[in-house]
């Protein structure tokens, strides 16, 4: 691994369009093609495209530049998300980018972000997230897996679960009990866990798809350096809820431009298969047509508006319920819409487009359950954005 | 992508939101209400004069601020907030902005002036008794007079058509379809207010037997000027419907954090929060939605009709059922008369139907993107 880059990737006085075109250019000949079909290639394919990017100076739009990070301003960021997204070059790899990386550069000592940050951008070490817990889902404050100090070591004993691309992981960022039972977000550490160390088990779990996208992860007696640890002891929960900034809106344009274009090849199927006659029909397309694009517009206000005042509003707090009813809605509706077809699954032989909207229909069962359920997200936009009152009989948040 | 609100934006809003507050307080609606009046004078006179909002959208070289349907939007909102009793919708973001549209200077130097010093007050008359605003199904008709033209017919659901000072009317005439101004007191000129939902904005009727009108002439195919005004109707009442969907989702905010009930506040209980949580849902859709559809047609975007006809689309549902929504968070009190909330449902469902049935609305939509 090197942090010597080929090129200067980002020059502050290049016009935005220079930026654009070399981004363009860069993508365009540096694109690994299709993915693997074999699933055992996948993994290292995904990694030599994230060291391609990061060896070039490319990866990590958002992140600062002494952790091999691009440090572009925001409508820089919307720049090169919109480029990745147009290339369709691969994503990130597993979700500690996304959601451990903000809290390690915000509250990891510089020993523990020369050591997590640049292996992690460069795909080098695979991440997974160890929150939920057979007994702590929505609630999550009451997880149980503990950690007892032991010397310079602690010593974890628990079980996580939901945990995705855990069998890939190397390390897990997990929440951890430090406190009583009874201490709730008050007693949470926030620890980095070796998924190679003696005593963690990995057992993937089959979900309603019949695919292994998420496991469950058994620590008994694990021990891990204290050093392992960010920010203080108890102090985990709030450093959990860390975000760099508005990254993650940078890319909300290209999530309601994939559904755009989701919506527009169903449209070419029904119009294939003569669908589009039927009043009824058409009123749904109408719906979802209506939706794809206020899902669109959101995006565009929520980036305008952080561009303008730095804020992004309470656009962005509803755009994820928007986006997750919209993605459940128009699988099914696409199951519907090709009657018996639409039960055919991917190996029969008339199975319409490799049985995409079938796959869709029970992979986003999860959309309105994983990363807070819908329910809970109403919850929190009532209070947090509308100020509604806390339920007095549930512990307080 | 411009985005956001501008710094004038935001003063505008304010500036308007603080006049309405204290003018078109529930009382003043009430009292409106009550007399069966279309405005307050004054208030009139002071939105018109001191703020210069009757003249918002009309050209700089008549007499306006030369602003377009974002500034407009802004406006709106707030009315649709305050449901403020005024022709304003009428003669500003329908009349002035079809004449603007029409191209005819003369017509355009003869009563823009008027709308915008807010001397003037007017009405559009398209539909009929089918209430279409298609030009293929109006039948009334005009033929040359001496001095003009002289227009036949029966308008319906012409907005404030019982009060407006001028009638901009669609005819046929023997070249097709044209648009004709005729003073709302001329002889055979013959108009009700109709006895109609909205309380709180009047729906006239308009019979017309051989009145004096002026043509104004159009200098495009008629159907595709109709086709503008109503795309920028169109984005102009989800503006207003915006306003009225989101004031009624403060009120119903309001009330559960104040409600008791089982010795808590009732904005506590799930239910509750989820009906306001998917309220904001639509609130903020809404707004996302508007503010595309009026930069869309400020800028001359291709997509400026279908932005429109989504941000309608949209507004139209999010406003009725944040309506409904209000009363039901509110109980037996929001079924009360005293209460605001049901003019707010009857603001909400006549402005979803203004423009024809919504299903025919969605299949305007279903042609326009082409499925």
């Amino acid at each position: 691994m090197t942090l010597e880059r080929e090129t200067t990737a980002t020059a502050a006085d290049e016009p935005d369009e220079v930026f654009r075109a070399r981004l363009r250019d860069f993508f365009a000949a540096h694109h690994p093609g299709r993915p693997p079909k074999d699933p055992r290639e996948r993994l290292p394919w995904t990694k030599a495209w994230l060291a391609t990017l990061f060896d070039a100076g490319y990866a990590g739009p958002g992140w600062p530049r002494e952790f091999g990070g691009m440090d572009l301003s925001f409508a820089r960021q919307v720049i090169y998300h919109e480029e990745a997204a147009r290339a369709r070059v691969p994503g990130p790899l597993g979700t500690g980018l996304n959601i451990a990386a903000p809290t390690i550069i915000k509250y990891g000592t510089d020993e523990q972000k020369q050591r997590w940050l640049a292996p992690m951008l460069r795909g080098d070490v695979v991440w997974a997230q160890g929150y939920s817990e057979p007994e702590a889902g929505s609630d999550l404050p009451s997880l149980r897996t503990t950690a007892h100090a032991d010397g310079d070591e602690y010593v974890v004993n628990g079980q996580k679960v939901w945990t995705s691309h855990a069998a890939d992981a190397d390390l897990f960022f997990a929440l951890v009990r430090t406190g009583t039972r009874e201490s709730r977000q008050r007693g949470i550490t926030y620890l980095v866990i070796d998924a190679h160390a003696p005593g963690v088990q990995v057992r993937p779990l089959r979900d309603l798809t019949g695919g292994h996208l998420f496991a469950e992860v058994f620590f008994d007696d694990v021990r891990v350096p204290a050093a392992n640890r960010i920010g203080a002891e108890n102090d985990g929960w709030r450093l959990a809820r860390t975000s760099l900034g508005h990254e993650r809106a940078a890319g909300a344009l290209n999530q309601a431009a994939m559904y755009r274009r989701v919506l527009t090849e169903l449209e070419e199927l029904a119009r294939e298969r003569g669908l589009l006659a039927d009043p009824l029909i058409r009123d749904q397309f109408v719906d979802l047509e209506i939706r794809v694009r206020i899902i669109r517009y959101n995006a565009e206000r929520t980036i305008g508006a952080i561009l303008a005042r730095g804020d992004a509003g309470a656009a962005s707090s509803v755009s994820r319920l928007l986006i997750t009813a919209f993605e459940q809605d128009i699988h099914e509706f696409a199951v519907d819409l090709l009657g018996p077809a639409g039960l055919l699954a991917k190996s029969a032989p008339q199975a319409v487009q490799r049985s995409r909207w079938l796959t869709g229909f029970l992979r986003t069962r999860a959309s309105t359950i994983g990363a807070g359920t819908r329910e809970i997200q109403l919850n929190t936009v009532a209070e947090q954005v509308l100020g509604l009152p806390h339920d007095p009989g549930l512990p307080p948040r | 992508m411009s985005g956001a609100d501008s710094a004038e934006h935001d003063q505008l809003r304010q500036v308007v939101r603080a006049f309405l507050t204290e003018k078109s307080a529930s009382a003043d609606v009430r009292r409106l209400i009550e007399a069966g009046e279309r405005r307050d004078d004054q208030v009139w006179s002071q939105l018109a004069g001191q703020l210069g909002l009757t003249g918002i959208a009309v050209p700089e070289q008549y007499g306006g601020a030369g602003c377009g349907p974002v500034e407009l939007a802004i406006v709106l909102e707030e009315m649709g907030a305050a449901l403020l009793v005024a022709p304003y919708f009428a003669t500003v973001a329908l009349a002035a902005q079809a004449l603007a549209a029409s191209g005819d200077e003369d017509a355009m130097a003869r009563w823009l002036p008027g709308i915008a010093d807010g001397s003037l007050t007017a009405a559009l008359a398209i539909a009929e008794d089918s209430g279409s605003w298609d030009l293929a199904e109006v039948a009334a008709t005009a033929e040359p007079a001496a001095g003009g033209w002289a227009v036949t017919g029966a308008k319906l659901f012409v907005i404030d058509g019982h009060t407006a000072d001028l009638l901009l009317v669609a005819a046929q005439a023997p070249d097709g379809p044209g648009l004709f101004a005729i003073d709302g007191k001329a002889a055979g000129v013959d108009r009700a207010r109709l006895d109609a939902l909205d309380l709180t904005r009047a729906l006239a009727s308009v019979a017309l037997g051989a009145a004096p009108a002026v043509r104004v002439s159009i200098d495009r195919d008629p159907a595709a000027w109709l086709g503008q005004v109503r795309d920028l109707a169109m984005a102009a009442l989800a503006a207003e419907q915006l306003g009225g969907a989101a004031r009624c989702l403060d009120l119903a905010v309001g009330y559960a954090q104040v409600r008791q009930q089982f010795g808590r506040p009732i904005g506590s209980f799930q239910a509750i929060k989820h009906k306001c949580a998917n309220l904001l849902l639509d609130v903020e859709s809404g707004r996302s939605a508007v503010q595309h559809a009026t930069e869309a047609l400020a800028g001359g975007q291709p997509d400026a009709s279908v932005a429109a006809a989504v941000a309608y689309a949209h507004c139209s549902r999010a406003f009725t059922r944040a309506a409904k929504e209000c009363i039901q968070i509110h109980g037996g009190i929001g079924y009360t008369w005293e209460h605001d909330a049901h003019l707010y449902l009857r603001r909400a469902k006549s402005s979803e139907l203004l423009f024809g049935p919504p299903a025919r609305q969605r299949t305007r939509l279903a042609e326009l993107i082409g499925i």
